[in-house]
């Protein structure tokens, strides 16, 4: 009889129990991430010294930089705190994030014009969405897809090689509706924030499970790095023979044909160059961590478990740069679990009646609380060099819309997390006048060692005050 | 607004264009647009310059007799001003002016009905113009168009593979979402793929290879027993529903058994599958446990309990060593907890028993499919021997991959992996074959839909795609799968264009059909979303209802959900299989119903779960898709119905001119009811307040009244006389002058005065789903000619989709000389423009 099944049992069952009890319990400053150090594999620190600074910070720890966006905006009176500089109080939206207040900078100002309708006309919601980590005006079409490279995907070009994966897009949001998506925009813009470039978005992955596979390889704890080991070893031939067959067609077919096989050639190269990261940095880490089981039932529990893949990732040090969409602009999600039925984007619409904007303040409160439970438990996670995980990271959280109710995109909801090392002044409410948000990306993509970066989207410059 | 007269703007505009010019310039018009236009002449003899002539002539005095109020002379309604575009040079070649202004001016949205009054005459003038001129489109040899590169979604891809090799992989737990455009996830221009999800194909060809191909030529053998065998004890088991477990509840305690007989004494392993489940219902937690005992011939072998856990499979595995005959496997189930509150459904579920052995390699057998693909004889050992059957069992396999017959270069490369892996020392003969079969799999040539052209149309320049292409176009239309052997077979011989109409017809009768009765009208109709759509019906009726209409609880009220969208796809499948009219989707006596949705929509005398054609009584609202629980549950908002939701919905879906998107900062009905607090406004009195204002009247004219005219659904798609206190009145007006007093009344118009619009509509989006790809300008032409042949022929269904399989743009591509679309008339070769 087999003893391990029944313990992985067990521990799986424990797991559910543990994660049912948490969610009961609302939010805390529980820990649902191994207590351990951070394990940062030898080939990186190799890499990192070859590479210079690149995503690292002072004391040699890996610097990590993700981006969380939160759908339909922020009721600006229950968002903005009062007061300005160290001075500050969180307002009601954010109160959560007391617990981390020295580790947050609120940044007003920062605003998305690409997003704004002009002679596109409708479709905020696909802008908020599409523009957000992209700083590009989109093209207004179905199918012809016009968008940039975000900002994660550009630093993942130049960093993504010192870590096992370039970079991690995660979502929460995987139904996806018939019919089309917001004024004849295509719905690839409405469902993703991070774009390879213009014509490739970074579809997410939206299965807790996958993401942790993906991460840790498949299997329970103690025989996931050999199944890892396994899949990328018989992977290099069958590279090399898919490989041929996309050239192959590839010297056969038009333009735009051409564009689509790319796609594939990219995905193939990227895959190859992990079959050699895998040599270069040896065993892959192996959290005592139960497999998450698939998309949870309740919403709460499925965002905080994909917090915790977005903490795994960052404290094995598996990837340095990530995006998460918590859901969509324009989500429609109720919130039963919180006693709010109404569709989010419903409510959004709130016409200024108190009782749904109370309503939508609840959501984004909830959002908040999430989002205050991922840093504290980044803050309890412990580099090597001593500091936290979070004191080592840059991470936005923000909505590519302000106003949901109104669709404006100046003045977004938004907040950067961590202490980028000990460079990031954090712990402050910075006021800028109207600042393109793009500014703030392309400060952060200079703090992780991409100096020579000075425009991305419609920047004008680099944030200075961060 | 201030409105110009037309030959006002006529004679600004002449002084600048010299006496002298003008004249040649109208002469020469003359000449060569009567020779095309009287005779529809070969369009080989027009240039550029006849079309700016004959827009000159023709079309100029229309546009400023009609629509050059509002988009001229300083306005620019909805964006267009036709003197700015001409005066910037932009005119004729703005193919998307023209294809808008062709759609409004044939749907009676241009010029507005109460503004100006465009005689037949003149429209079938600018009809023509823009058709031959604009588009320079030639009825006889119609522009296919290009179809990027397309590979599959994931639904096609589950049922390639399902049909390829066998193995039902869970593509929408492994794969992201596709990305849609025009509506559906077909369409190949927005179906990338990321490298996530090249990993994850990489991934799932291991997985599914792994699950079908066995990597050696002897092992234990296997046995699964189903939960559904399984039963109390004295009373005969029997598999209940699809499922093959055996359901039981965390509430009830029971004994289960079920009795093996082996005929070989051995060890065996056995792995029992259970599964704990719990739902929340009534947003409260269920405390509630369960105990499980699962004994061996009458021994105890595992205790254990459960709570509450999302779908949970737990595999347990034991060890026996069992004499030959009969064993006695059983399993008792007991609630540990009497908790009054049961707010969840939690269910434990015996799911399998898997029985491997004996374990001893003596009793050894060949493994489950290893004669499907590797053949009956054993498996040779000489190297030469073993090279050949590897070639033929890949070579095989990929010819039915990737759809088209491999060359002797692929079959050599394949062998060659295959024999990379087999000849190392740890590796079996199975494990090479099976590692090049993950290569097939991962392969561009598996995940996109390659296309060739007819070789004897290589000169062409709109050339045939040849029939291996033809065939995955049909099969992936009409199956969304891989083509079959016999469609495949006949593509090889040649013979599939010879044959269409009856391959077609056997398509249809195949059960594989199903896919396009499911995917086509659960996307244009979002019939797809019913089952997940939230629609708060607790807000929406009260208990008494709830319990009048059986769905209080969460796994009633899904069942009607998943009648409802039954509904929808039966009945589009009987239009197809019957070859009904196209008219009946709007208007009909009859519809599709089982017992529950029959209650829902109180109809009496149907029994039983299965759907089934039932005769609508007289004077019904139902029949139709309008009035189906389908379209008007998707069309509401989660607390309440929305007749602008439900008036685009028809718009859109029905009469195929859907306004443009709102503009934001709308006042909200809620706020326009606050400015009218003297009195409780009804939606409709609050919507028209809305109306009044200008910029949101030109687009609410047309949709609030047909949404009005639904308002006797509610969200949930029953029938009601009242809302709240007031009466519903659903009596209206469609833009284009039509009266109604109610839906039914609606309904009828519709399917008499509106079959036009509608035929037209649907060809657009069955098109579109036939070939992947947006209905774009250089479509009119095939468009019309299909939508002519449905009124000639009172739109039956298959004269649409004989049409559309015959037609240039699913038969066709364009030749590698055809410029892509949108450029500029000058810049692009005219292929039937060429004259020596």
């Amino acid at each position: 009889m087999s003893q391990k099944h029944l313990s992985e049992s067990e521990s799986q069952m424990r797991q559910a129990n543990l994660s049912r009890r948490r969610f009961l319990r609302g939010v805390g400053a529980c820990i649902a991430l191994p207590a351990m150090e951070s394990f940062w594999p030898t080939g990186a620190l190799a890499a990192e010294t070859s590479a210079g600074a690149l995503a690292t910070t002072a004391t040699g720890a890996p610097l990590r930089t993700a981006f969380v966006y939160f759908p339909n905006g922020a009721i600006p009176a229950a968002w903005w705190p009062s007061g300005q500089g160290r001075d500050f109080a969180l307002n009601e939206t954010m109160r959560s994030l007391e617990t981390v207040k020295n580790n947050i900078q609120v940044i007003s100002g920062l605003e998305h014009r690409t997003a704004i309708g002009g002679t596109d006309g409708g479709g905020d919601h696909a802008r908020a969405n599409g523009t957000f980590l992209t700083g590009v005006r989109l093209k207004k079409s179905a199918t012809d897809l016009q968008a940039g490279p975000s900002i994660d995907q550009v630093m993942a070009q130049r960093i993504g090689h010192l870590t096992r994966l370039p970079s991690l897009e995660l979502s929460c949001d995987y139904y996806r509706k018939s019919s089309g998506c917001d004024a004849n925009y295509s719905c690839a813009y409405q469902y993703n924030i991070s774009w390879k470039n213009a014509t490739t978005p970074m579809a997410a992955e939206f299965n807790p499970r996958l993401a942790f596979e993906r991460l840790f390889g498949t299997g329970s704890h103690g025989e996931r790095a050999e199944n890892y080991k396994r899949r990328k070893a018989q992977e290099r031939s069958i590279l090399d023979f898919v490989m041929a067959d996309a050239r192959a067609m590839n010297s056969r077919a038009g333009a735009r044909d051409r564009d689509k096989l790319d796609q594939y050639l990219t995905g193939v190269r990227d895959i190859e160059k992990r079959i050699e990261k895998a040599e270069q940095f040896g065993a892959v880490a192996d959290p005592d961590y139960a497999t998450p089981n698939g998309v949870p039932v309740s919403y709460t529990q499925y965002v905080q478990l994909m917090y915790d893949m977005l903490a795994l990732a960052f404290q094995t040090d598996s990837t340095r740069v990530a995006s998460l969409l918590l859901a969509h602009d324009g989500s429609n999600l109720s919130f039963d679990e919180i006693g709010v039925t109404e569709g989010h984007h419903d409510i959004s619409h709130h016409q200024n009646k108190p009782d749904l904007i109370k309503k939508v303040q609840k959501i984004e409160t909830f959002y908040a609380e999430q989002f205050s439970r991922f840093l504290n438990n980044l803050n309890e996670l412990k580099d090597p060099d001593g500091y936290s995980v979070l004191h080592n990271s840059q991470i936005v959280y923000g909505s590519g819309n302000a106003d949901g109710n109104r669709h404006t995109h100046e003045n977004l909801p938004m907040l950067l997390a961590g202490g980028g090392g000990g460079t990031l002044n954090a712990g402050r409410y910075v006021q800028n006048s109207a600042t393109p948000a793009s500014n703030l990306f392309v400060s952060m993509a200079q703090q992780a060692g991409l100096s020579d970066l000075t425009r991305f989207g419609d920047s004008t410059g680099a944030l200075k005050n961060i | 607004m201030v409105r110009l007269r037309p030959d006002a703007w006529l004679s600004r505009k002449s002084v600048l264009v010299t006496g002298g010019l003008r004249r040649l310039a109208v002469a020469a018009f003359c000449a060569t647009f009567t020779a095309t236009v009287a005779l529809a002449a070969d369009p080989a003899a027009e240039t550029a310059a006849d079309t700016d002539a004959s827009f000159k002539q023709i079309v100029r005095p229309i546009l400023a007799a009609n629509c050059f109020g509002c988009h001229a002379d300083g306005s620019s309604s909805g964006g267009i001003a036709f003197d700015e575009l001409e005066t910037a040079g932009k005119l004729l070649d703005n193919h998307d002016v023209w294809h808008k202004v062709l759609k409004n001016v044939r749907s009676g949205i241009m010029p507005p009905p109460d503004d100006a009054t465009l005689s037949a005459e003149d429209r079938g003038k600018l009809v023509d113009w823009i058709k031959r001129q604009a588009f320079r489109l030639d009825p006889a040899k119609p522009d296919p168009g290009q179809v990027t590169l397309r590979r599959l979604n994931r639904t096609e891809y589950r049922n390639t593979v399902r049909d390829l090799i066998g193995v039902d992989y869970k593509v929408t737990e492994q794969f992201p979402p596709d990305d849609t455009g025009h509506g559906f996830d077909n369409i190949a221009d927005v179906l990338t793929i990321s490298p996530m999800l090249l990993e994850k194909y990489m991934a799932a060809a291991d997985s599914v290879v792994r699950e079908a191909v066995p990597l050696v030529s002897r092992a234990p053998a296997e046995t699964v027993i189903n939960g559904s065998a399984f039963a109390s004890p004295g009373v005969p088991a029997r598999p209940r529903g699809k499922s093959n477990a055996l359901t039981l509840s965390y509430y009830e305690p029971a004994n289960v058994e079920h009795r093996v007989t082996i005929p070989q004494a051995g060890t065996y392993k056995i792995v029992l599958n259970v599964m704990a489940e719990g739902r929340y219902a009534e947003r409260a937690f269920d405390y509630n446990r369960v105990e499980a005992r699962f004994g061996i011939d009458g021994v105890e072998v595992l205790q254990k309990d459960y709570g509450w856990t999302g779908k949970q499979e737990y595999p347990y595995t034991f060890e026996k060593k069992w004499s030959a005959g009969e064993h006695l496997l059983s399993l008792d189930v007991k609630p540990i907890t009497d908790l009054p509150a049961r707010p969840g459904e939690m269910k434990l579920s015996l799911v399998s028993v898997q029985l491997v052995g004996p374990l001893e390699t003596e009793h050894w057998t060949k493994p489950k499919n290893h004669e499907r693909y590797f053949g009956k004889a054993d498996v040779p050992t000489d190297p030469a021997a073993r090279r050949d059957l590897a070639g033929k069992i890949l070579t095989n396999f990929a010819n039915r991959a990737f759809r088209r017959p491999i060359d002797s270069g692929t079959t050599d490369r394949l062998t060659a992996l295959a024999e990379s892996v087999y000849t190392l020392p740890t590796q079996t003969f199975e494990a090479g074959v099976a590692h090049a079969m993950t290569a097939i799999l991962a392969s561009p040539r598996f995940l996109f839909l390659q296309e060739a052209i007819h070789p004897q149309d290589a000169a062409e320049p709109f050339p045939r795609i040849d029939e291996f292409s033809l065939a995955s176009r049909l099969s992936y239309f009409l199956w969304s799968t891989k083509p079959d052997e016999e469609l495949t077979r006949l593509a090889a011989a040649g013979e599939l264009r010879k044959n269409l109409k009856a391959q077609v017809d056997r398509m249809l009768k195949d059960w594989r059909a199903n896919a396009f009765f499911e995917n086509f009208p659960g996307q244009w109709l979002q019939a797809r979303d019913v089952e997940q759509v939230q629609i708060e019906r607790r807000r929406v009726m009260d208990r008494q209802q709830l319990v009048k209409f059986l769905i209080q609880s969460d796994s009633d009220y899904n069942a009607l959900r998943t009648a409802m969208k039954r509904e929808t796809v039966d009945y589009f499948a009987h239009i197809v299989k019957e070859n009904r009219s196209l008219v009946e989707l709007i208007d009909s006596n009859y519809t599709f119903l089982n017992e529950r949705l029959a209650r829902h929509y109180e109809i009496e005398g149907v029994t039983g779960d299965q759907m089934r054609r039932v005769e609508l009584p007289a004077n019904s609202p139902r029949g139709g898709v309008l009035t189906m629980g389908t379209v008007l549950m998707v069309t509401s908002n989660p607390t309440r119905t929305s007749p602008v939701k439900r008036g685009l919905f028809l718009l859109e879906n029905v009469l195929g001119s859907p306004p443009p998107p709102p503009p934001p900062d709308i006042p909200s009905l809620e706020t326009v009811k606050k400015s009218m607090a003297d009195k409780q406004p009804t939606l409709r009195q609050t919507l028209e307040q809305h109306r009044a204002d200008p910029s949101c009247m030109s687009c609410h004219t047309r949709m609030d009244p047909p949404g009005l005219a639904l308002e006797n659904f509610n969200a949930l798609g029953v029938w009601r006389d009242n809302e709240g206190a007031q009466p519903i009145d659903p009596t209206g007006q469609l833009i284009t002058g039509e009266k109604f007093q109610d839906i039914r009344e609606l309904k009828k118009i519709l399917a008499r005065d509106h079959r036009p619009e509608f035929y037209r509509c649907i060809t657009e989006k069955l098109l579109t789903y036939a070939i992947g790809r947006g209905v774009e300008h250089y479509d009119v032409e095939t468009v019309d000619q299909i939508v002519e042949a449905l009124e000639r022929d009172d739109g039956k269904f298959m004269t649409l989709l004989t049409r559309i399989v015959e037609s240039a743009p699913f038969q066709r591509r364009r030749g590698d000389t055809q410029p892509a679309p949108g450029t500029p008339l000058a810049q692009a070769q005219q292929p039937y423009h060429q004259t020596p």
